[in-house]
């Protein structure tokens, strides 16, 4: 959940009445460019149903243009973003239940289309080949910052559960609330980890400790923090953001 | 009664209003795009139209886009597969006798108005270059939509973040360009700005006037 609520405003700039550079000639023939800004396409109705199915089509292009084999670029530890500048993005994590992330309390919950349902610790997923990567983390919102992760690829996570061939999606809620899900081809791509490391040290809660989802295929708000459930499904699940408007498939 | 002349078929003038709500949904749904996270310092931009939030300014950005593409496509492909296009509005070889001459005439150096068909050679350069900004808008759009999965587009324009501001650099010269476009058809006139509506145009006197017809 790397989109923070959006802080920003935006306000006209402040009008100045004297020496200003528009003459009121030229403002007037601005008019309809102020006509403009009254418009408002914020989607309603049958708008809004709309363009949600065009996303649904955008969604199923993404999909299709999805290459399992296609890896998000690796950066040499030169490239990498500045520690200090490791980008939280989330409000701090006040509506976290901290007892759920209590490193020493904390497990997964697995369940759905798996043949071992159950709660799973952190040294079970830290006992799965560890993976360490320098990718590219795209927010939505436009940023991109390039971390060093480490963490248990999902597709290994997902031999251990013994996932079921027709679970399609898998669906992952935090201790925060939030929740997210994926197509299960970018799931078991080999960059998509469930990751407990970052620049070679354990998460900080900031960034989503004890364990939270790095799928560098996505947008970042598909990378959620504080993950407590991981559930293999046949049937589409949602997301927190995407509820909001946001694309579902998210594919960069 | 003047004569009137046929300047714009049919397809043209479809392509051109089409193009016109194509672009403004996408400059605007991007500028609100843009605004969440500035590129230049914390230099945002005041709403042109109001898209509610980041969420709903993509889903009109990425419908939008389909619009702008297969429609600037089939501007693109009528000018290079009918004669009517690449003699008219394409810059070909034969047009760069006829750059100096326009620019003379310009600048006041040069009083009559060279000789030309459709559009001048300035014209011509103008659309046809319009063409290549527009490629580069999409092949930027494209790098920053898909950086990974068409990262070798990206790498083209140096990678995501760099593709980023391309985009939105190209962006600005097709407001640019919009703009100048609104200063050649203020100038030429009413009889030009109908041109693009009902297709005719004025022919004889008001021939000087369309000649500066819209760039």
């Amino acid at each position: 959940m790397s989109l923070g609520k959006e802080a920003r405003i935006i306000l006209p700039r402040s009008e100045g009445t004297e020496g200003s550079l528009l003459s009121r000639r030229t403002l007037i023939r601005l008019a309809p460019l102020a006509l403009l800004s009254a418009c408002n396409l914020r989607p309603e109705g049958k708008t809004e149903t709309f363009l949600r199915k065009v996303q649904q089509f955008n969604d199923r292009v993404q999909a299709s243009v999805f290459d399992p084999n296609k890896l998000s670029p690796e950066f040499p530890d030169a490239d990498l973003t500045p520690l200090k500048d490791f980008r939280v993005n989330t409000d701090s994590p006040h509506d976290l239940d901290l007892r759920l992330v209590d490193e020493k309390r904390w497990t997964l919950e697995v369940g759905g289309l798996v043949a071992k349902p159950g709660r799973y610790s952190l040294e079970q997923i830290k006992a799965l080949p560890k993976r360490v990567q320098n990718t590219k983390h795209v927010c939505v919102e436009g940023w991109s910052i390039n971390p060093k992760w480490g963490g248990a690829r999902i597709v290994d996570f997902l031999a251990l559960i013994g996932a079921e061939p027709r679970g399609k999606f898998v669906y992952v809620t935090s201790a925060d609330g939030y929740y997210t899900s994926y197509d299960i081809a970018s799931a078991r791509q080999t960059q998509s980890l469930l990751c407990y490391e970052a620049y070679n040290a354990p998460l900080t809660l900031d960034h989503g400790a004890p364990m939270r989802i790095v799928m560098p295929t996505k947008l970042g708000y598909k990378s959620a923090k504080w993950i407590i459930s991981f559930w293999v499904t046949d049937q589409k699940p949602s997301g927190y953001w995407e509820d909001e408007g946001y694309d579902w498939f998210a594919g960069i | 009664m003047q004569k009137k002349v046929y300047f714009h078929p049919i397809i043209i003038r479809i392509t051109h209003w089409v193009n016109f709500f194509a672009l403004l949904i996408m400059v605007t749904s991007g500028l609100r795009i843009y605004n969440a996270s500035p590129i230049f310092g914390d230099w945002t931009l005041p709403p042109i139209i109001q898209y509610g939030g980041l969420a709903y300014a993509r889903q009109w950005h990425f419908f939008a886009m389909w619009i702008f593409f297969i429609n600037g496509t089939t501007w693109v492909l009528y000018n290079l597969l009918t004669r009517r296009g690449r003699t008219t509005t394409l810059f070909g070889r034969q047009d760069v006798k006829g750059v100096l001459p326009m620019i003379k005439y310009y600048l006041r150096i040069q009083k009559e108005h060279p000789f030309f068909r459709k559009y001048n050679a300035l014209q011509k350069l103008a659309y046809t270059s319009v063409i290549l900004i527009g490629l580069c808008v999409i092949l930027t759009g494209i790098s920053i939509y898909w950086p990974v999965q068409f990262g070798f587009v990206a790498a083209i324009f140096g990678g995501y973040d760099t593709a980023r501001v391309l985009h939105f650099v190209f962006m600005a010269m097709l407001v640019l360009f919009f703009f100048g476009h609104l200063v050649m058809v203020t100038i030429a006139g009413w009889s030009n700005f109908l041109s693009i509506i009902t297709g005719y145009g004025n022919e004889g006197p008001a021939e000087r006037a369309s000649s500066h017809s819209a760039l």
